[in-house]
């Protein structure tokens, strides 16, 4: 069996006093997608931006391929790690966070020629064909404020792989859409599933986490309460906070259906 | 408002391309009716009454006639003028009655009265030589010359006249004998002066930059005064002219010769040695006139510069006599020794009194308005008169541009009746004296004005009623919904007509105020192009103190939101101690603290760190804000691309942040341009100091200061103007 890319072990988040995070361990394997689910404030998005390090963890380590970050040690050991992980991971955002000065085209081949150093007209070529791939090609030299929410995100998940991630990160994704442009972000997020990309994706979106998920995590009050394949969580939860949680969401569709 | 009653367009055929036919006009809305009337009335006596003024009826309005020369009778009861438009007024020098002595036509260019006082002669532009009897009025003789002439000069005992043509000949006359008794053949270079001395024996002709004295009966060569240097050797201090001499005059005793020349010099030659007695350098036009009095003790002299002066020849102590609107043309003394008589192109003439140095009566060549106000106005009439005609035929064929074109004509012409009526009758009434006219005369000259400025009044308040506006504006035979956008359309088109005329008559009323200063326009004139000048420095100067602010700002803005204790510190004090003192005193504190330290900067350079520190501090705010405005999640999503904090704030903080910042240092600029005045304080060619520098050194500050204030106004609109373009630009990412 292969080696987990994503290697967790007792991570622990305090803001202040706050205990968010309480101790949590977790593999992924390449390939695998992951899906968080919880109430809110249950630390879910704290854990997806410790994994990439815009939070510090205050505790634990956190192992990316043959990065190894130690959160128990002092920040300096491990700060020029930060970058490298980041390349490795992209992340998309639940606000989209689409630099609003720079075309759609601009936004994606902006880190890979500052970061990467590629020359413009391959991060140009690349971009084009990730445009593409997100089915806004058309819209290439449009500014984000002239496009729908839908589209933003597509191109921002298009920012994000142009760094060609091993790991993608989903915070949130689809919570600030209008539920018609919800579609086309979870169609993107499916065929890259597909295409065999590791993520790890908080959502409220249950039947992606449904269709796509290899493991579902439920997770309140900075701990794990409940891992399993989707089918075994949806179906058949084992505790009663997942029950509530489920029955509440799913009300919640069937209103937003009527 | 009922649609209904407006009309269909009248149906087509060739005689619909003339006025409307009677059946148009039968089908008009009654409110319609009314202005196609006046209109109609107001076009025909427009034309009738420019085509009566073209054919030189006395319905036009009267103007001045600007004035060549002036003589003081030798009883001194009479002040004669030779006024341009051929005619010569005599007036009584007690009770300023007034006679009109007419003459051929030609403008007159000298006058002179022979000692008994009985005869006036002039001297005309072609070279007509015209005597009058001053008792009756009449022209005894007429003498014909048949050159256009440049100058000529009646001997004191009126026997003698020299006359200077265009050719450069001087011809000597006999007045008695009525005949040429000499031709002086002309010179190499022109000749623009001529004078004769007292007793008839000596002529001075200006012929270039040198003065020829010849005998009037010898024929020895001429002596020629040309000026020489002071120092020879080392070619230091020219005494002379280095322009044309322009204007000459003998002093009684015969000893002095004054000349005047279009290099601003008034030289006074002592006539015994030939060399030069004194200069006077107070005048900055050409010196066109100049005279002495009886005893020869004192001088007065007339310039292109609008003034007078007077004092003893050869002193330095000179007094400004200021009033004349243009080129004061004729000078005279007057029989006491306390009056001064002028005369200029403005068409005036003026007596001053020499005790206190004030003007003490003012006449002008005719009563009215300023010079071309008749013109401008029968002009006027002309045009609109047909394009009342054009606009009349439009509205009859129910076109709305012909109304809303209707309506902008009438509103020009309130506006161009409202500068005379302004000038020369309202502003008076509140005390605010413009030099036109006193008073009463101003409602005398200007009542024609009212009346049609009332009358376009009336026409505009008629064609805005709404039936009629919307009659004439709302096409018909159209969608509703077109009807109401054309109808919005006008509506926001005519707000707009009426905004510009308020503006205009503010600025017109600003205008006529100003006038009551009493500007000496040619004054403006003259120094306009320096001052000008100015604008260039101000601009560069401005723009290189923005730059280097932007800079010290963005460092200032990086400082105060570092975490690192010394830069935030630095900053911090920064700003406070240069927001917290006077922009003024830090000048001083550039200016004069640095060269204690042995640097010293250049006026310019120095102005540039001041003003660029000043406003850095300032700006430092802005700039903080700007960076603080981007939110949090640009920051994240950088870095999530693993970009580095510079990486970060280069290419996704600062040009949005800019495109924040732009529009407050478009206001920092604005400002800048203003404050950078107090850089004169430096010795900055800029436009204050200019305008201080020259206002000081002519007395005359408030002409300066309003030009540069003028040009300070010009460049904030300019850039008020730019700076929406650029926001526009960079708001491009924003358009939906």
């Amino acid at each position: 069996m292969a080696e987990p890319i994503i290697k967790v072990r007792g991570l622990h988040k305090y803001f202040g006093p706050l205990h968010v995070i309480r101790g949590v361990d977790l593999d992924v394997m390449p390939g695998e997608v992951v899906v968080i689910i919880g109430p809110s404030g249950g630390g879910k998005s704290t854990f997806l931006r410790c994994l990439n390090l815009l939070e510090q963890p205050s505790a634990g380590t956190i192992e990316i391929e043959e990065i190894r970050i130690e959160a128990d040690r002092p920040p300096s050991t491990y700060r020029h790690y930060i970058r490298p992980l980041r390349m490795r991971v992209g992340m998309v955002f639940q606000h989209f966070n689409l630099f609003p000065h720079m075309t759609a085209l601009e936004n994606i081949i902006e880190a890979p020629i500052t970061v990467k150093k590629m020359p413009r007209e391959e991060a140009v070529a690349k971009a084009e064909q990730l445009l593409e791939w997100v089915g806004l090609s058309a819209k290439r030299d449009e500014y984000p404020s002239r496009l729908s929410g839908g589209q933003q995100q597509r191109v921002a998940i298009a920012r994000a792989l142009a760094m060609e991630p091993k790991i993608m990160l989903f915070d949130e994704p689809t919570s600030a859409l209008d539920p018609e442009l919800i579609a086309e972000v979870i169609e993107v997020m499916e065929r890259l599933a597909n295409e065999g990309m590791t993520m790890v994706v908080v959502t409220h979106e249950i039947h992606f986490a449904r269709d796509v998920a290899d493991r579902v995590i439920f997770m309140d009050s900075g701990q794990w309460a409940e891992m399993g394949p989707p089918e075994e969580i949806f179906t058949r939860p084992k505790e009663e906070r997942t029950r509530q949680f489920l029955s509440h969401i799913l009300r919640g569709e069937q209103a937003a259906r009527k | 408002m009922d649609k209904a009653s407006c009309p269909e367009k009248p149906t087509k055929g060739w005689r619909r391309i003339w006025l409307p036919g009677p059946e148009v006009f039968s089908i008009l809305p009654k409110a319609a009716r009314l202005p196609l009337v006046l209109i109609a009335l107001t076009s025909i006596l427009s034309l009738l009454y420019a085509v009566s003024c073209f054919a030189g009826s006395p319905l036009r309005l009267q103007v001045t006639s600007a004035v060549q020369d002036i003589a003081v009778s030798p009883s001194a009861s009479l002040l004669a003028a030779a006024v341009q438009d051929g005619t010569v007024r005599l007036w009584n020098s007690d009770d300023w009655t007034m006679r009109t002595l007419a003459g051929p036509g030609s403008p007159v260019l000298r006058v002179g009265f022979t000692p008994d006082g009985q005869t006036l002669v002039g001297v005309c532009a072609d070279g007509t030589i015209l005597l009058w009897d001053v008792p009756s009025g009449r022209v005894i003789q007429t003498l014909p010359e048949g050159e256009p002439v440049r100058d000529a000069s009646l001997s004191a005992d009126g026997t003698l006249l020299a006359v200077l043509g265009e050719s450069g000949i001087v011809r000597l006359w006999d007045v008695a004998w009525g005949a040429v008794f000499r031709e002086i053949p002309a010179g190499e270079a022109p000749r623009k002066a001529v004078a004769l001395n007292a007793d008839g024996t000596l002529l001075a002709v200006g012929e270039g930059k040198r003065i020829l004295l010849l005998e009037v009966e010898g024929s020895r060569p001429p002596r020629v005064l040309q000026g020489y240097w002071r120092n020879a050797a080392a070619q230091e201090g020219w005494e002379g002219h280095t322009g044309e001499v322009i204007a000459l005059a003998f002093s009684p005793d015969g000893r002095l010769l004054a000349s005047g020349g279009s290099d601003t010099l008034l030289i006074f030659w002592d006539l015994e040695d030939g060399t030069v007695a004194g200069t006077t350098e107070a005048h900055w036009a050409p010196v066109v006139r100049v005279a002495f009095n009886w005893d020869g003790t004192y001088f007065l002299s007339g310039s292109q510069d609008a003034k007078a002066l007077n004092g003893r020849p050869a002193s330095q102590t000179v007094i400004n006599y200021e009033g004349h609107l243009g080129t004061v043309t004729g000078v005279a003394f007057g029989h006491e020794p306390t009056v001064l008589y002028t005369a200029g192109d403005d068409g005036t003439v003026r007596s001053w009194e020499t005790v206190n140095r004030s003007q003490t009566h003012m006449e002008w060549t005719r009563v009215g308005l300023a010079p071309l106000w008749g013109e401008i106005f029968a002009w006027w009439m002309f045009g609109s008169g047909i394009l009342g005609l054009v606009f009349l035929w439009a509205m009859g064929r129910m076109r709305g541009w012909g109304h809303l074109m209707a309506m902008g004509l009438y509103l020009l012409g309130i506006l161009l009746m409202l500068v005379p009526i302004l000038t020369a009758f309202l502003l008076p009434l509140v005390g605010i004296r413009s030099y036109t006219l006193p008073w009463p005369l101003g409602l005398q000259v200007t009542w024609p004005l009212i009346v049609v400025a009332l009358w376009y009044g009336g026409l505009i308040a008629l064609l805005t009623r709404e039936p009629v506006a919307l009659c004439y504006e709302a096409p018909q035979g159209l969608p509703l919904a077109e009807q109401l956008m054309a109808v919005r359309r006008t509506q926001r088109l005519r707000f707009g007509i009426f905004v510009a005329a308020v503006w205009l008559t503010i600025l017109l009323v600003l205008y006529s105020v100003l006038k009551g200063f009493n500007l000496n326009v040619p004054f403006m004139g003259h120094f306009f192009e320096f001052i000008m000048t100015g604008a260039g420095i101000t601009l560069w100067l401005s723009a290189a103190s923005i730059s280097l602010a932007v800079v010290l700002a963005l460092i200032g803005a990086l400082g105060r939101l570092s975490h690192n204790p010394v830069l935030n510190g630095i900053a911090g004090f920064y700003v406070s101690l240069i927001r917290g003192t006077p922009l003024l005193v830090q000048l001083y504190i550039w200016y004069l603290g640095l060269p204690r330290l042995n640097i010293t900067l250049p006026a310019e350079l120095a102005g540039v760190l001041a003003l660029g520190v000043n406003y850095g501090a300032y700006m430092t705010e802005i700039f903080r804000a700007g960076i603080q405005a981007i939110g949090k999640g640009q920051h994240e999503a950088a870095q999530a691309l693993g970009m580095t904090a510079t990486q970060t704030f280069r290419r996704i903080v600062l040009p949005q942040a800019f495109r924040i910042v732009i529009p407050p240092i478009g206001n920092e600029f604005i400002a800048m341009m203003k404050d950078s005045a107090l850089v004169s304080v430096f010795s900055v060619w800029e436009l204050t100091y200019r305008a201080q520098k020259i206002g000081r050194q002519y007395f005359r500050s408030i002409e300066t200061f309003l030009i540069a204030a003028a040009f300070y106004w010009v460049l904030t609109v300019v850039f008020q103007f730019l700076q929406g373009k650029l926001e526009e630009y960079m708001a491009r990412s924003e358009r939906r």
